[in-house]
């Protein structure tokens, strides 16, 4: 059982996702980014290499402008989307990466530095950030 | 016994600082049976002889002694460029296919390439782009999960008919118009090149899955969409930046809000999967185009304004597109769940995607520095959008 938001929490999703050799192909695969994870005031940074994501670490708010992007929602929406993925066995179609974001007046993805190539590595690795929240349906994850 | 194994050696092997001949090296003294039974015009076996080797290309290059190692993520394309094979000029004046790094030879007719500046092409992502193209790449007969397309509603289907019918054309559309460029860039950038080759496959992908698609579930292909702006992406001849900026800024751009909009109203996994798969390679196209028009709005103070007077007048052929009903009215039934819910929420739908494309669209000419009209100056039902987008 791990406490959403914190990095024990990050942890045992990458565990999971790293080990988890379906989601590195089918579209999923080598993605090379660090994002940022906005949970209210809460901000962890994940760093992706390769097939895996390698590290997931908790920051202040100077971290933001480093990442390439980050994912910005308040802890009731991070809430709501990692339960409706443990309901399903990953994220229906009101829950996606993408839904979200179509559905923010500013975007789920945004970033500080404004520099359109590194925002949308979000889009081209989409796949892969919804198979690593995916991978939290197989952890017990607690509020 | 040490001293028979070296000799050897240097017969199978010679050291690339050697200039190999038949006259001096030993490798190739080292055949007199060969040799003399040239000068008769037959080995000794009877079998026609076979000429006897030159080697006089062994010691030509620019650059020897390269040994370039494999990282975390294996040997990626854009590793290669150290030493000479990383110099990338600004203009590439070889009109032939030699290879970057590669001894031209002489007398080599020019090939006629339009596209011979990095200007006029290059992005830095490239190779990165390539590298990826080939690893996140999937198979539309074996990962859409096409068993989870269930009969649905003759109107939905006929509208998901009708829209992949138009999107199959904007594949095909892609796959000519970037083959159509593709061999008149020159082989310096082999980087962009390559790159182009997953996009155009990308497209071919698309084409197949979206017809797939069509055909998958008791309904067929609809009708042909109006085409104003496939012809303009298609004819569009006064440079590949240009091009870019009709099928990247506009069509790509359009295209993947369509994508997202259709994934968020997807009927079924399948659909789904198509959708999202396909707005992630579209993404890698956008990253070319993006970082192609960066490249070029740095190195040409024209282009700004070239790429502004192109995009005004690709804002008249988009309306014209536009005023068509058929894909309009297609995606308002997917968003509504069927033509009762089309004409309240799936409007309301379409209307909010046309926001966010144009939203997206002017973000990017933003970016870039390329100025655009304002909204009311825009041609309708650009206006409305723009206008939208902006009070969003």
């Amino acid at each position: 059982m791990a406490k959403f938001p914190s990095v024990r929490w990050f942890d045992a999703v990458r565990e999971v996702f790293n080990g988890d050799e379906s989601v590195q192909g089918g579209g999923g695969g080598y993605c090379n980014c660090v994002a940022g994870m906005k949970v209210g005031k809460d901000i962890f940074v994940l760093t992706f290499e390769g097939v895996e994501c390698t590290d997931a670490v908790k920051a202040d708010d100077a971290a933001l402008d480093d990442v390439d992007f980050y994912l910005d929602m308040a802890p009731a929406d991070w809430r709501e989307m990692i339960s409706n993925i443990h309901s399903n066995n990953g994220a229906d179609r009101h829950h996606t990466l993408n839904t979200l974001d179509l559905e923010r007046e500013d975007g789920l993805a945004t970033s500080h530095h404004g520099d359109q190539y590194r925002e949308d590595l979000f889009f081209r690795y989409n796949q892969t950030f919804q198979y690593f929240f995916n991978a939290s349906a197989r952890i017990r994850t607690d509020f | 016994m040490a001293k028979s194994s070296k000799a050897s050696k240097a017969k199978k092997a010679p050291a690339a600082s050697a200039k190999p001949s038949a006259a001096s090296d030993p490798a190739i003294a080292a055949t007199p049976t060969l040799v003399s039974s040239q000068a008769q015009g037959k080995t000794d076996s009877g079998q026609p002889e076979r000429p006897g080797p030159v080697l006089d290309w062994m010691n030509k290059t620019r650059q020897w002694g390269v040994r370039v190692k494999p990282g975390k993520a294996g040997l990626r394309l854009g590793d290669l460029n150290v030493g000479i094979y990383g110099e990338i000029p600004m203009q590439w004046s070889d009109q032939s296919r030699n290879p970057r790094g590669a001894v031209p030879r002489k007398g080599m007719p020019p090939v006629g390439y339009a596209v011979r500046e990095k200007v006029g092409m290059w992005a830095d992502s490239a190779a990165d782009l390539y590298e990826e193209a080939i690893q996140r790449r999937w198979a539309p007969a074996t990962d859409v999960p096409w068993t989870t397309i269930d009969k649905l509603p003759d109107d939905i289907e006929r509208a998901i008919c009708q829209v992949c019918t138009e999107l199959s054309q904007f594949a095909n559309v892609e796959i000519e118009t970037i083959a159509g460029w593709q061999h008149q860039m020159v082989y310096g950038y082999h980087e962009v090149k390559q790159y182009l080759a997953t996009a155009s496959f990308d497209a071919a992908k698309h084409y197949e899955c979206f017809r797939k698609r069509a055909l998958a579930n008791g309904g067929g292909l609809g009708v042909e969409g109006p085409g104003q702006v496939n012809r303009m992406i298609l004819e569009s001849s006064g440079g590949w930046s240009a091009t870019v900026a009709y099928l990247v800024l506009v069509r790509a751009v359009f295209t993947m809000t369509i994508l997202k909009y259709l994934a968020r109203h997807a009927y079924n996994d399948a659909e789904r999967f198509i959708y999202e798969h396909v707005l992630q390679d579209k993404a890698r196209l956008l990253t070319y185009g993006l970082d192609h028009l960066h490249f070029a709005v740095a190195h040409d103070d024209e282009q700004p304004a070239v790429l502004a007077t192109v995009l005004a007048i690709g804002d008249r052929v988009l309306t014209r597109d536009l005023r068509d009903p058929a894909l309009r009215e297609a995606l308002a039934i997917i968003f509504g769940r069927g033509i009762r819910g089309a004409r309240r929420q799936g409007m309301e739908t379409y209307e909010e995607m046309m926001a966010d494309f144009m939203q997206t669209h002017l973000g990017y000419c933003r970016w870039l520095g390329i100025a655009r009209a304002p909204a009311e100056a825009m041609p309708p039902p650009l206006d409305r959008h723009a206008g939208a987008s902006v009070a969003a």
